[in-house]
């Protein structure tokens, strides 16, 4: 891609919220999902009392808390899905496109400037 | 039976291998599959690949003889995917076939940073590859039911144990040199689909059992555990009490590099370029999350119904590790609703779908290194990235099998040993050293090649080192070199928990220190194609 080309996409005020969106998203879900993990591991390795308490029947907190992993994880990832469909992808397909149209036109001047260039060869030999 | 069951499989794959190889023609085709597969397709591929006869037979023992202990690894393993979900995109659009791919696009063409990426995907890939190996040649005698000092047609166990890793080793080199992605991503997905089937009818057969009530069944297992009322706590087999707060770090260390691993695993990064754009990625590890999770809800049911069902002393009878756990409950449960026929019929068809899994996973992991060593090292470090398609095909076939042989090798050599830490460290050296060097490359302005190389050694050689100088090694009560051999420093075994701090330290640190100018023009270009996907390999993209 050429540098100006680039230069203006990357300063573009869309590819700016982009940018933030992705950052706050990707923050929130790495700091959602690592922090309830480490917090069960810790469970698991320091409060152990706890973690034998009885829920429900013969299931007791630790299995419970393991099985809710599970589901915090189903719910994160589709949670993260909408989330990216909605505020990340219109914006980002529409960059996109206007890097592909920016693209095709300097492809479309080159192959102008080349023919330019064979023509006057053709004529001055 | 099972035999038998496994040769369907068998030709039926190496039908799909050489459909596969007709439709090979170029890089794209043999290293991505053409970039042709939909996400679910890739989806299945990926659990595919993830789900290793470790988790499947591993993770069921480990349950069925420690309880809640063996289900921390479901956890870790599978809320690992989020990471993925989070990185997949970004490297989708950025990369063209490997890891390699992401990490030299802000520094150009620099061969160091090639050489190291190769480096640590053939280390991670083979660690993980002989671990495989040793265990299908460990199962083997147990599928077959030939016990030590007992022969199976004239053919010792140990014996059975070389056949077993030379017959692997030589079905995963044909699978990847012949049908590469195209053959291999087909394999998976049908080792997923028999795996996912064979799974859930057992889970369905054994819930059943207890009339559909999980806490039932938990109850009878705590009730044949032998450690009845300890069974479902935390504390049987990591962490104990005895072992103090090393003990309890060890097991942190653990679960660290077990959710930090995945995104770094070199078979699962490759299986993100088979699709053809960001969205079909993202679909994929969707698909993948929902499958890796349902597997390993269901090894809950396998586990503590093998407990409930067979008993822990019968288990332990015929592998001390556990290892047969699902197939005693195969066998078991069977029996219980089909008479002794069922039993049969049920344990030949969990036996051929542990066999499955096996092949599948150390041919993904073949896969990914020789990619690694035919576009990284021989495409643009020999080669300056001038290669003709056709000789990086060849290289890539070629190394494959170069790859296998050495796997083989080094399987047969340790086949006796117990390599199961294999594992663990292969994760550990995923997340030590690659993640910090994709993280930074995606999202650190400042950081340049210096920087990529030092994590990525940084990681590989610290990880490496602390398991040396551990327990593993010497000293411990199951460490590799007999007692009187001790020369351990560090107090644990796992070492993600200061191997991955120390990578991204090296690579902070190497980044500078060295005066080289990181290209801020190139770093806002691979934002904008992470981000976008504006100029990513699209499926038909031009070499």
């Amino acid at each position: 891609m050429q540098a100006d080309d680039l230069a203006a996409l990357a300063t573009d005020e869309r590819f700016r919220l982009l940018k933030s969106r992705f950052r706050r998203l990707a923050l929130t879900l790495v700091g959602a999902f690592l922090g309830w993990y480490f917090l069960y591991i810790a469970l698991s390795a320091f409060a152990r009392d706890f973690m034998a308490l009885p829920a429900i029947g013969h299931v007791n907190v630790a299995l419970l808390l393991g099985v809710l992993q599970f589901v915090s994880t189903f719910v994160l990832a589709w949670r993260y899905t909408r989330y990216a469909r909605r505020m990340l992808d219109p914006l980002s397909a529409e960059l996109r496109d206007e890097a592909g149209q920016r693209q095709a036109e300097r492809d479309r001047e080159r192959r102008i400037l080349a023919e330019r260039h064979r023509i006057e060869n053709w004529t001055r030999r | 039976m099972t035999i038998g069951l496994f040769a369907v499989f068998i030709v039926i794959t190496l039908g799909v291998t050489i459909w596969a190889r007709v439709n090979t023609k170029g890089t794209d085709d043999f290293y991505a599959g053409g970039r042709g597969f939909s996400g679910p397709q890739n989806g299945l591929a990926l659990a595919g690949d993830y789900m290793s006869a470790a988790s499947f037979l591993g993770i069921a023992g480990i349950i069925a003889l420690s309880g809640y202990d063996g289900f921390l690894y479901s956890i870790g393993f599978l809320v690992a995917w989020l990471l993925t979900l989070l990185l997949v995109e970004l490297m989708r659009n950025a990369g063209r076939f490997t890891m390699a791919d992401v990490l030299s696009y802000r520094v150009g063409k620099r061969p160091r940073v090639r050489t190291a990426a190769a480096v640590s995907t053939v280390t991670v890939s083979v660690f993980y590859l002989v671990a495989q190996m040793v265990g299908a040649g460990a199962l083997v005698g147990l599928l077959l039911g030939i016990h030590p000092g007992e022969t199976f047609m004239g053919i010792s166990p140990e014996a059975a144990k070389v056949i077993t890793i030379l017959a692997v080793g030589m079905m995963m080199i044909f699978y990847v040199s012949y049908g590469g992605m195209k053959g291999t991503t087909w394999v998976q997905i049908i080792k997923a689909v028999l795996l996912m089937a064979g799974t859930t009818v057992l889970t369905v057969l054994v819930l059943g059992r207890f009339g559909f009530n999980p806490s039932e069944m938990l109850g009878a297992a705590d009730a044949r555990s032998g450690q009845p009322g300890d069974f479902l706590n935390p504390g049987l087999r990591y962490a104990k009490e005895a072992d103090g707060i090393i003990g309890k770090l060890d097991f942190v260390s653990l679960a660290v590099a077990l959710v930090l691993g995945t995104a770094g695993l070199p078979h699962i990064v490759g299986r993100f370029f088979t699709v053809p754009d960001a969205r079909a990625a993202r679909t994929s590890v969707n698909w993948a999350i929902g499958l890796v999770g349902a597997f390993y809800l269901m090894t809950l049911a396998l586990g503590f119904g093998a407990t409930a069902l067979v008993g822990q002393a019968a288990i332990t009878a015929q592998d001390p590790s556990g290892n047969t756990a699902a197939l005693q409950l195969a066998q078991a449960v069977g029996t219980q609703v089909a008479g002794p026929l069922g039993g049969e019929i049920l344990l030949a068809f969990i036996g051929a779908v542990a066999f499955a899994t096996i092949l599948a996973v150390v041919s993904g992991l073949v896969l990914a290194s020789s990619t690694s060593l035919a576009h990284d090292f021989f495409g643009h470090v020999l080669m300056l990235g001038k290669p003709k398609e056709s000789q990086e095909v060849a290289v890539a076939r070629f190394s494959a099998f170069v790859i296998g042989v050495f796997a083989v090798f080094l399987a047969v050599v340790v086949r006796d040993m117990n390599v199961a830490f294999l594992v663990a460290l292969a994760f550990a050296m995923a997340a030590s050293a690659n993640l910090p060097a994709i993280v930074l490359s995606l999202f650190w302005r400042r950081f340049n090649s210096t920087g990529v190389v030092c994590g990525i050694y940084g990681g590989l050689i610290g990880s490496i080192t602390l398991v040396a100088l551990s327990p593993v090694m010497s000293g411990g009560p199951r460490s590799l070199l007999p007692p009187p051999v001790d020369f351990h420093v560090f107090p644990l075994e796992n070492p993600g928990l200061v191997s991955i701090p120390f990578a991204f330290l090296c690579a902070v640190i190497g980044t500078l220190l060295s005066r080289e100018k990181a290209d801020p023009e190139r770093y806002s270009e691979l934002s904008l194609r992470a981000l976008t996907g504006a100029g990513a390999h699209g499926p038909q993209s031009t070499p």
